[in-house]
């Protein structure tokens, strides 16, 4: 049986760019799952407990922002860990909840994909069995 | 204080009392003055709104600039990774790091407030970015950024930008094959109106002659951005490796630029 593949949640209402997510996710080895708002992801991260890493925009339609869902999913979810990338030169890492990460737009694939490597790699110390599936 | 009158608007006044002290102290006497700064107040508060407006207008500007950006780097990186054939891909990467030296001059504007850039901190985040995407074995290739604190205009630090894009792409494709190590300089600086920009290598060399590749797009971009610019392309050999110079020598060119502003 192979292991399970780490589980990636992308947030983001631009269907292009989320498109393009979805695809470096998939293509770093991991599995995607999307979601187009905050209220969307949050059914997702519901129904699917399995999730290890939410990778969200900040400006999106709906009452909660990627920021204000970084520190919600930092609540209820703590293990999962968090990447927000924005457009905005505004953000800070200090604005996100502890560990989360912020890239700014537009971001090299290649960075967010040592970033997830990396914070996955570091999940697998606190047992939630990820497994890094290369590059 | 605030002077209310029926049927009147609210004037804001300022009122400013001074004791004067002329040695008399059965007969104090003070100095009272009124001034009405109701026009002066609503006319510092329009100012301050109509800034505050311009400054999010201006975010808003750059947070969309920076979103098209991520559209079409996204659309170049789903292509790079879905075509079959090695030179399309490479093609597409490098037009992908082309947007992605655009997008770093974005950065940089948007911590200024002139529309300048400081060339320093933008070619090390370029080179920076370059490198992170390129370069598989940071033990094995490195690029040093040496700038002195030159300023310019968005426009030439974009067209200055796209030149080390392209020159630094060239000598990570071409100048170390194999496992060959090797490091890449990146210089910048100028004097008065003269200025000198090189990329320089320590590789295999350039071939010459009749193994000398066709000259590509990259060509094409640094050598009409040279032409932008004023500025002289010069190929010499580094023994081992190559220089490529683009420079503007205010003392050479004086003179021949006066006929062709006809």
């Amino acid at each position: 049986m192979p292991k399970p593949k780490a589980i990636v949640l992308v947030v983001e209402d631009n269907p292009i760019i989320r498109m393009g997510a979805v695809d470096l996710v998939i293509a770093a080895g991991f599995e995607a799952l999307e979601a187009s708002d905050a209220t969307e992801a949050i059914k997702v991260l519901e129904s699917r407990p399995d999730i290890h890493l939410v990778f969200t925009d900040v400006n999106m339609p709906g009452s909660m922002d990627g920021i204000k869902l970084a520190h919600y999913i930092a609540d209820r979810w703590p293990p999962v860990k968090l990447i927000v990338a924005s457009g905005q030169t505004v953000i800070e890492e200090s604005q996100l909840p502890l560990g989360a990460r912020f890239f700014r737009k537009p971001y090299d694939d290649g960075s967010i994909v040592q970033a997830m490597t990396a914070m996955l790699f570091a999940g697998t110390n606190d047992s939630t069995g990820v497994t890094h599936v290369g590059r | 204080m605030d002077l209310e009158r029926s049927g009147r608007e609210i004037r804001n006044l300022v009122l400013n009392a001074h004791r004067l002290d002329d040695g008399d102290e059965d007969h104090v006497r003070l100095l009272l003055a009124v001034s009405d700064v109701t026009d002066a107040r609503a006319a510092a508060k329009q100012k301050d709104d109509l800034v505050r407006e311009k400054a999010i207008l201006l975010q808003e500007v750059q947070h969309r600039v920076a979103n098209s950006l991520q559209i079409i780097a996204s659309v170049l990186m789903q292509s790079a990774r879905k075509v079959q054939s090695e030179e399309a891909r490479g093609h597409l990467h490098d037009a992908h790091h082309r947007v992605m030296s655009i997008a770093a001059v974005q950065r940089q504007l948007a911590t200024s407030s002139l529309g300048e850039v400081a060339l320093g901190p933008y070619f090390k985040q370029l080179c920076e970015s370059l490198g992170a995407s390129m370069i598989h074995d940071h033990k094995r290739l490195s690029i040093a950024v040496t700038v002195d604190d030159s300023v310019v205009n968005a426009d030439r630090s974009v067209s200055l930008g796209l030149i080390v894009t392209e020159l630094v792409i060239n000598a990570l494709k071409h100048a170390f094959p194999g496992h060959r190590h090797g490091a890449i300089s990146v210089d910048y600086h100028s004097e008065g109106a003269s200025w000198s920009l090189s990329v320089t290598d320590d590789g295999v060399g350039m071939p010459t002659g009749s193994r000398a590749p066709k000259p590509g797009l990259g060509t094409g971009i640094v050598e009409a951005l040279a032409r932008q610019l004023a500025g002289e392309i010069l190929i010499t050999d580094a023994a081992p490796g190559t220089a490529i110079s683009i420079v503007h020598d205010v003392k050479a060119t004086v003179g021949q630029d006066l006929p062709a502003a006809a």
